[in-house]
């Protein structure tokens, strides 16, 4: 066998496709969006609205109004809010294990199917009797029972209402509309609810159905008409007339008030049939409301009845108003009657109004939805908030009510009003809600539309003078947090602090407990958000000490964002800034160990890593390497960040050859540096980066270091397979042409005058013949990249060279036969192995390819021989056995091998047809 | 084989002046020859005395005569054979008629006192077969001629209940806090709108309990020579449930039921009158001792307004 000469000039000439010049360069295609985009963002555009931001501050985020479309066709708009709604409702009150009960309700008791039958048939009078009266003591069920149950009961009436039982349907939704009296199951009163209406709901949709069907049909089943959308009570036939006149009737004989008024409402859409001004009856159950004493069972009821009346075709929000300020009322005694009652007590309170809040907040959505400037105005007036402009103090308003009423108004009024809502605030301070979380709320309010700076001014004055007391580093941390974006925008230097240092003074004094600290964050975060470079942040007042007294997870994420400030320039050159990056790398890298903190995603190694990679010492390159050092100390968990130090560490390296003074031993650091920082890096990565340190080296003349980085590099592979516990074909890939890289390399690399002439390809092969992970493909190529390199090293002139210094192997062994004779020895074997592999592969179509592969590899290796062509033909054949005789490959394989061996032509005609 | 009778009007109720129409519904599965179907109309106000307020408890009891309103027997087919299958006999009658006995007395469904009116049809069928007949009931109203002529007075009653218009004793916290509800509510009212009115709870130094409207019947019957009376409760309705706010003002609205409730009547021998009375009871821990008896008895822990209510059948 004898190798083929080549002309690689020739060559790429010949197969080199020819170069056309493109019309456009494919990569600066639409530049002019994109630009404007990165002025909006970097330049800190304040009318650039961040919708993400702030999404830890549920309370504060105004939920923006939904535009209503009042036609017929939106009319499933509010019932999806209110599915939604309910499902919030549950969340906000997660239930505990056990439900306790003031009493048993007769038909909560599971007590046989038969039992229930009669126990419904009981008359109305019987089940009135009031039980609760002679069981004392709180009775105790678990919530999936309760529940169950309740589900069961939906299915009984369901079931009777079709048995035409419709009077058993009623009678058990007025039992299920009782439980909502007891007001003692707490937590789980929101559940209940949301159970308990959904059954109201599909009666009223029964009842509904059923008084419709009489109106349109006639008994025996034909059509008298079809009732329109907006009909009329005149409308309505005197049979179904009499039919809903008799529910309202039964309802209203229910002696309870409180299932008396949810039933009412569950079939308040009923009252178009008997009247066209169906909004009386709901201004009369606004006041029948009046009459549950307990206040979390009236806010309820006041819940339901904003939810019924929507599906009354339209509504005034009149007796919503009339909600709101009795639940004002409501609210007002009952915090008046909390300042004198002891502790428990007001803890008992405090989760009342809690339980409170979600209604007062459904309510005041379903005021302002969609509501005219005009009506907006009204509506303040009727809720006693716009008289009295001069006295102020005469205003009194629930500061719950207020939250609710200020997070709905729109932006528009809150600002024209914002001194009166300032004074509101300022002047209704009860128990009902932390007055601060006012002031934070109107802060949030005023950042969503760019207001007047006179405007800020005024407000940024008052709640400064407001917020000065504040003791608690919590309360002042919330009013700030909120008006940081304002103060940050506007500019106001000295407002900004101020705040920071009543930050910084309350923090030292106290502390800072751990509900403090998402405050602190969102702050720094602001301000870190808002200044474009980290000096000006740091040169603030105050900034460094609020920056000390964080820790835990908050800390983290500041330090986070000021590592991806400093990342953001390309270079970090500030000896200081550098120093201090490092520490704050340094705390995260080590909260990461002791708190066990995930770093799921990478984020911190990755900008840790960053933050390494733009350090620029620029001439002080000893430095740099030695940052470098410190930095493979100190951050020994980033195994991400070691691969960034070999790069920083080899570009130094470069760095230090274009040098005008060359520093070899310096450069022969880094390269050291590189070589014992890869073993520790884990994964296929060290062999890449083992063969570009010693590509490095090579290029620095590092001839003794290049042995040894080859030798490593083909070394790891044997430990690539025990690392890694899976492979991705990518990486395979990668692999693959990694190994590939390696022998383009090994042409340039001289051979040592101490080691055989084909040490390296030799090891190479040995290597992965013993590695038994590599399978059929991956050696196919490999052995044909290794046959590739002897053929190139047995030329008499090289492709290609490192530099003039180097001298190639094509000078060193110039007219050396033994050499060649070695190259030739290592390629049979190789060529042997390869030929075997491809017969090795399962898969037909893979199997056929490699044929090819191989065969491609031969013919332009070696020159016509027997044993050449033989070998040729055999992986022909194989390929036309797994490949069709269209496949391109395939016939261009065999135009390559009728070219190069010519005698061979005629065997191969002959088999081709 | 079965027989019923269905009238015009789902809600079965007919005005004195109206005709009572319907129809007969015969179901047979053979043809069957009957001696006529006769159609009998019967009102009447039927009348008990129990003890109650006579005082002697076993020896009045009694039924006494009733009162004949109307009896009228109409033949609707004179004998012959009725096909098998469904047959539907239509009917139209007249309820007044000039030697009528009393008036249409509104229909009543008291404790002592009832007014009722019944239609009976009876298919006779000879000694050897067993006569057919069915038996429903329809409801009188007045005739729009017979209604009260002046409007119903928009007049409200304006009460007051403090401790000291009660004639019980109170519990002594009670009586010595205190306590103030006021309100009015309507005295005449029309039998087709509810009972108005309105209430405040302005003071009171121990919590409510309850707050609840309670409709009363008084019937009275002439007995020899005694007028026997006797109240009793209708209806029950809350208005307010547990300690309500303060000089909020809730709503009176008690729907009256049909039956149980007329026109006030003062006949010769007979009256029928209504009582609402404005119950408040006070959170106190005697009250849980007593199971819920005689909503008339006067408790400790209860303040009572009642006042008469008179009814009318108006437009």
């Amino acid at each position: 066998m004898e190798f083929r000469p080549r002309n690689y000039t020739t060559d790429n000439a010949s197969h080199a496709l020819p170069r056309v010049r493109a019309d456009a360069h494919p990569l600066s295609a639409p530049p002019p969006p994109l630009a404007q985009l990165n002025v909006a963002v970097d330049s800190g555009n304040a009318d650039f609205f961040d919708p993400l931001r702030g999404g830890a501050d549920n309370d504060a985020k105004a939920t923006p109004l939904h535009h209503r479309n009042l036609s017929e066709a939106a009319g499933d708009q509010p019932m999806k809010e209110w599915t939604s709604f309910r499902r919030l409702l549950m969340q906000k009150f997660p239930v505990s294990k056990m439900v306790s009960l003031s009493s048993m309700p007769d038909v909560l008791m599971r007590s046989g199917k038969s039992h229930e039958k009669s126990s419904t048939s009981m008359h109305l009078e019987e089940l009135d009797d009031p039980q609760k009266f002679a069981d004392e003591g709180a009775k105790v069920i678990t919530w999936q029972e309760y529940v169950s149950r309740l589900h069961e009961l939906k299915d009984e009436i369901t079931r009777s209402w079709l048995a035409e039982d419709r009077v058993t349907s009623l009678k058990l939704s007025i039992q299920v509309a009782k439980l909502m009296v007891d007001t003692s199951v707490f937590e789980f009163y929101p559940t209940l609810f949301v159970l308990v209406t959904d059954i109201m709901d599909m009666l009223g949709d029964l009842v509904w159905k059923r008084i419709k069907r009489k109106a349109e049909f006639t008994e025996d089943g034909a059509l008298v008409c079809n009732l329109a959308e907006n009909f009329k009570a005149s409308d309505i036939c005197a049979d179904a007339k009499e039919t809903c006149y008799n529910w309202f009737s039964k309802i209203g004989a229910v002696q309870d008030l409180l299932p008396r008024i949810y039933l009412e409402l569950a079939i308040l859409p009923c009252w178009r049939f008997l009247l066209d001004q169906p909004i009386d009856s709901l201004q009369r159950l606004v006041m029948m409301t009046r009459g549950l004493g307990n206040p979390v069972a009236s806010a309820y009821c006041r819940l339901y009845m904003a939810h019924c009346a929507q599906k009354l075709p339209s509504h005034d929000i009149g007796y919503l108003v009339t909600c709101v300020n009795d639940l004002r009322v409501i609210l007002t005694q009952t915090s008046a009657a909390n300042e004198s009652t002891r502790g428990n007590f007001k803890n008992n309170k405090k989760f009342q109004i809690s339980l409170m809040e979600p209604t007062i907040e459904y309510i005041m959505k379903c005021i302002f939805c969609g509501l005219s400037q005009r009506r907006i105005n009204e509506v303040l007036l009727e809720l006693g908030l716009m008289e009295n402009r001069q006295n102020f103090g005469t205003v009194s308003c629930a500061s719950i009510v207020l939250h609710h009423l200020l997070k709905e108004l729109p932006i528009e009024v809150v600002i024209s009003n914002v001194l009166h809502i300032l004074h509101l605030i300022e002047f209704n301070k009860d128990s009902s809600y932390d007055q601060h979380l006012n002031y934070r709320l109107l802060g949030f309010r005023l950042y969503e539309r760019k207001c007047p700076v006179d405007i800020v001014n005024a407000v940024l004055d008052k709640v400064m003078q407001v917020i000065a007391p504040y003791e608690s580093l919590y309360a002042y941390l919330n009013v700030v947090d909120a008006y940081a974006d304002l103060i940050l925008q506007n500019h106001m230097d000295n407002h900004l602090d101020i705040i920071l240092g009543g930050v910084s003074e309350r923090a030292s004094n106290g502390g800072v407990t751990e509900d403090e600290m998402p405050g602190l964050q969102s702050l720094m975060v602001k301000l870190l958000s808002h200044f474009e470079c980290l000096e000006d942040v740091f040169c603030l007042d105050h900034f460094p000490e609020i920056l000390d007294v964080m820790h835990g997870k908050s800390q983290d994420v500041v330090f986070l964002h000021i590592l991806n400030m400093a990342t953001r320039s390309s270079h970090i050159r500030d000896l200081t800034s550098i120093q201090l990056l490092f520490e704050i790398s340094q705390t995260l890298h080590d909260n990461m160990e002791f708190m066990s903190v995930k770093d799921d995603d990478g984020q911190v190694a990755r900008s840790v890593s960053r933050f390494v990679h733009t350090v620029d010492y620029g001439t002080e390159m000893e430095h740099h390497l030695a940052f470098l050092v410190d930095c493979r100390a100190a951050f020994g968990r980033f195994n991400e960040l070691k691969e960034t130090l070999v790069h920083s560490s080899n570009s130094l390296a470069i760095q230090s050859l274009k040098c005008a003074k060359k520093d070899l031993s310096f450069f022969k650091s880094c390269v050291t540096f590189s070589e014992v920082t890869i073993p520790s890096i884990t994964g296929q990565r060290q062999f890449d980066l083992f063969l570009e340190t010693a590509e490095v080296a090579f290029l620095g003349g590092l001839v003794s270091h290049l042995d040894g980085l080859i030798d490593s590099a083909i070394g790891c592979l044997c430990t690539v397979d025990k690392i890694d516990g899976f492979r991705t074909p990518a990486d395979v890939e990668g692999l693959v042409s990694s190994i590939r890289k390696l022998c383009g390399f090994l042409v340039m690399v001289p051979g040592n005058i101490n080691l055989p002439v084909t040490y390296f390809p030799n090891n190479l092969f040995t290597l992965i013949s013993s590695q038994s992970w590599f399978d059929p493909k991956m050696r196919t190529q490999i052995f044909s990249a290794i046959l590739l390199l002897l053929t190139t090293l047995s030329q008499k002139t090289l492709p290609y060279h490192a530099n003039t210094e180097i001298p190639g192997n094509d000078m060193l062994y110039y007219g050396d036969s033994s050499y060649k004779q070695e190259l030739v020895s290592l390629s049979k074997v190789v060529l042997e192995n390869l030929i075997c592999v491809v017969q090795q592969e399962p898969s037909k179509t893979a199997r056929g390819s490699m044929a090819l592969e191989a065969c491609n590899c031969v013919a332009s290796s070696f020159t016509l021989s027997n044993e050449v062509s033989s070998i040729c033909l055999t992986l022909i054949e194989t390929a036309k056995s797994c490949l069709s005789a269209q496949d391109r490959c395939l016939q261009s394989t065999i135009r390559l091998v009728n070219k190069q061996l010519p005698t061979f032509a005629g065997t191969m005609v002959s088999t081709s047809v | 084989m079965s027989v019923h009778l269905k009238l015009s009007r789902f809600n079965r109720i007919y005005r004195p002046s109206e005709l009572l129409e319907g129809k007969i519904i015969l179901k047979t599965q053979s043809s069957i020859s009957h001696y006529g179907i006769r159609l009998t109309i019967k009102g009447s106000v039927n009348l008990q005395v129990r003890g109650g307020s006579a005082g002697v408890v076993e020896s009045f009891y009694g039924v006494i005569k009733p009162i004949p309103i109307v009896k009228r027997t109409v033949e609707v087919k004179s004998s012959g054979k009725i096909g098998s299958g469904t047959t539907e006999i239509p009917f139209s009658l007249n309820l007044k008629q000039d030697e009528n006995l009393e008036r249409f007395y509104e229909t009543f469904h008291g404790a002592d006192i009832s007014i009722q009116y019944l239609l009976t049809v009876d298919i006779s069928r000879g000694y050897l077969h067993k006569s057919l007949s069915a038996t429903t009931e329809f409801i009188i109203e007045s005739d729009k001629g017979d209604l009260l002529q002046r409007p119903i007075s928009p007049e409200m009653v304006i009460f007051y209940i403090t401790q000291d218009t009660q004639r019980h004793p109170l519990l002594p916290e009670l009586k010595s806090g205190g306590f103030r509800v006021s309100g009015k509510i309507c005295t005449q009212c029309s039998l087709s709108s509810p009972i108005n009115g309105e209430l405040t709870v302005e003071a009171s130094a121990i919590p409510i309990q309850s707050i609840d409207i309670q409709l009363y019947r008084v019937e009275s019957i002439l007995h020899g020579e005694k007028i026997v009376t006797e109240t009793s409760l209708i209806l029950t309705t809350q208005i307010a449930d547990g300690d309500v706010c303060r000089n909020l003002t809730l709503p009176i609205y008690v729907i009256l039921p049909r039956l149980l409730t007329c026109p006030t009547i003062f006949a010769g021998p007979f009256s029928i009158e209504f009582k609402v009375a404005i119950v408040i009871s006070f959170q106190s821990e005697l009250s849980k001792l007593h199971k819920k008896s005689d909503s008339r008895t006067p408790r400790l822990w209860l303040a009572t307004e009642t006042l008469p209510l008179e009814l009318v059948r108006a437009m």
